[in-house]
């Protein structure tokens, strides 16, 4: 995962997107959080709410991969498939976890 | 206080907020965000942004609640606002507009795409307004023509800039300006009218006012050179026009717009490397609408110089001095003054072309600045 040809393809600096990408991990972790309380609540708007906004940072981010999937778990509400979303949580906290490591080798 | 846009950027996603933010600062734009619709509405309403950015979806108000204030209030309704929606969300789009929005983005958004749009909401806004600005610009330009207006390197600091301003006839002479545009952003310019009698006086205050109301950060260097010239090509009689100069700096982006019209090529030395000449073709402006600029972009890094200078330095009938013979001179002369600083550098640069003061034949001017 190049973090700074994904920062450049936004226009900005490699510190500057290192600053959002470390913003977007902590609110990613929020996010997943509460997807899985509203998960385990079988609460419909929570999850709803919880994708979207992950759904939205991931997007702007150019972290397609994550957008997808939490676009899936965003219909899934809609069509009250609640039954698939575990997989999906768990590909997506994957991926978080890759970024969260291409962070980390950034710093050191 | 820097002279910039105020934009208010309203989302409940601190990821988005931060990475709008970052994008319009790099541009000179002064950001403030709020995180929800009720913080949108208070911040508004203390100081009255030029522009917001609204997203619809937000918890407790929604986007079209706080426009509906927004529009209701007198302080805020004419602010043109630009509100952001999912990409599936046509009836969202219709709505904002009836409820009086200018544009929407479609988010996941690209930084890019929402910059281009702000400046461009910025200038229809401005175009608008731009009728009453103008008649008060005209008043301040009688009353400010008595003035000296040639603004000096310790007057605008951050500019870092030095100038030589070597003036034949006290009554005429070349024109440069130096712009302070936001805390990043600063424009160099430098003119030389056909012709110097009495009467170009009159037309260096119109051209500091045009500069001034047209060198804003929502307008590239060529788009500001073309308005100028718009202007210039009515007020200028049949046989004036001037040639110029127009270099616009953003420090942030380490980036350089240089608009020649018709003007010779400026020196750029650069810290860690010989200096070379920059140049472009365009036509001279005051003539005609259609007048066609010659831009340049350089990257840049602390510590870059580059010389702006009228062909009164280099050219010189009686001597048969030509520009091409004195290319070699102008690259040297600018290397050896690179220990200088800068606000003396140009004086040592035109010591070196032209010693003899007292044969000076036309004006001339050398501006430098530092990156």
């Amino acid at each position: 995962m190049d973090l700074k040809a994904i920062g450049e393809d936004l226009g900005l600096e490699e510190e500057e997107f290192l600053e959002i990408v470390e913003l977007f991990l902590e609110t990613a972790e929020m996010d997943i959080d509460r997807l899985k309380q509203a998960l385990s609540d079988s609460d419909i708007q929570a999850l709803n709410e919880a994708a979207h906004s992950l759904k939205g940072s991931a997007g702007n981010l150019g972290f397609t991969e994550i957008y997808t999937l939490s676009k899936e778990i965003e219909n899934a509400t809609r069509d009250n498939a609640l039954a698939t979303i575990p997989p999906v949580l768990e590909s997506i906290e994957k991926l978080k976890g890759n970024i969260q490591a291409a962070l980390t080798a950034k710093s050191t | 206080m820097s002279p910039s846009f105020t934009i208010l950027v309203a989302d409940d996603n601190p990821v988005n907020r931060k990475l709008m933010a970052k994008t319009l600062q790099k541009e000179g734009f002064r950001i403030v965000t709020a995180g929800s619709g009720k913080e949108a509405r208070r911040m508004a309403a203390a100081e009255p942004p030029d522009l917001i950015l609204l997203d619809i979806r937000m918890p407790g108000e929604t986007g079209f609640d706080v426009i509906k204030h927004f529009k209701a209030d007198a302080r805020t309704a004419s602010i043109p606002v630009i509100f952001l929606t999912g990409v599936t969300d046509v009836d969202s789009k219709i709505e904002g507009f009836n409820l009086g929005a200018v544009d929407y983005i479609t988010k996941p958004f690209h930084p890019q795409e929402v910059s281009a749009r702000v400046s461009l909401h910025l200038k229809l806004s401005i175009a608008t307004n731009s009728l009453i600005n103008s008649q008060a610009e005209k008043l301040r330009q009688l009353t400010e023509a008595q003035a000296s207006f040639l603004i000096t390197p310790e007057q605008e600091p951050g500019a870092r800039f030095g100038v030589d301003y070597m003036a034949l006839h006290e009554a005429g002479g070349d024109f440069y300006d130096v712009l302070h545009i936001s805390d990043d952003i600063y424009g160099y310019f430098v003119a030389d009218f056909s012709g110097h009698d009495i009467s170009t006086g009159y037309l260096t205050s119109s051209v500091k006012g045009l500069l001034k109301q047209n060198c804003t950060q929502v307008y590239t260097p060529m788009e500001s050179m073309n308005l100028i010239n718009g202007v210039l090509v009515e007020i200028l009689p049949a046989e004036k026009y001037l040639t110029a100069c127009y270099a616009r700096l953003n420090r942030q982006k380490g980036l350089l717009g240089i608009v020649f019209s018709g003007h010779p090529p400026v020196c750029y030395v650069p810290k860690g490397g010989p200096p070379r000449l920059v140049g472009a073709a365009g036509d001279p402006m005051g003539m005609f609408q259609s007048a066609l600029f010659g831009l340049t972009t350089l990257n840049v890094s602390e510590g870059d110089r580059i010389y702006i200078y009228t062909d009164g330095l280099v050219e010189s009938p009686s001597t048969k001095k030509t520009w091409h013979s004195e290319t070699g001179k102008m690259i040297d002369a600018c290397d050896k003054a690179r220990s200088i600083p800068i606000q003396l550098a140009p004086q040592t640069v035109s010591a070196h072309l032209c010693p003899n003061r007292d044969t000076q034949e036309d004006d001339m001017v050398i501006l430098a600045l530092e990156v």
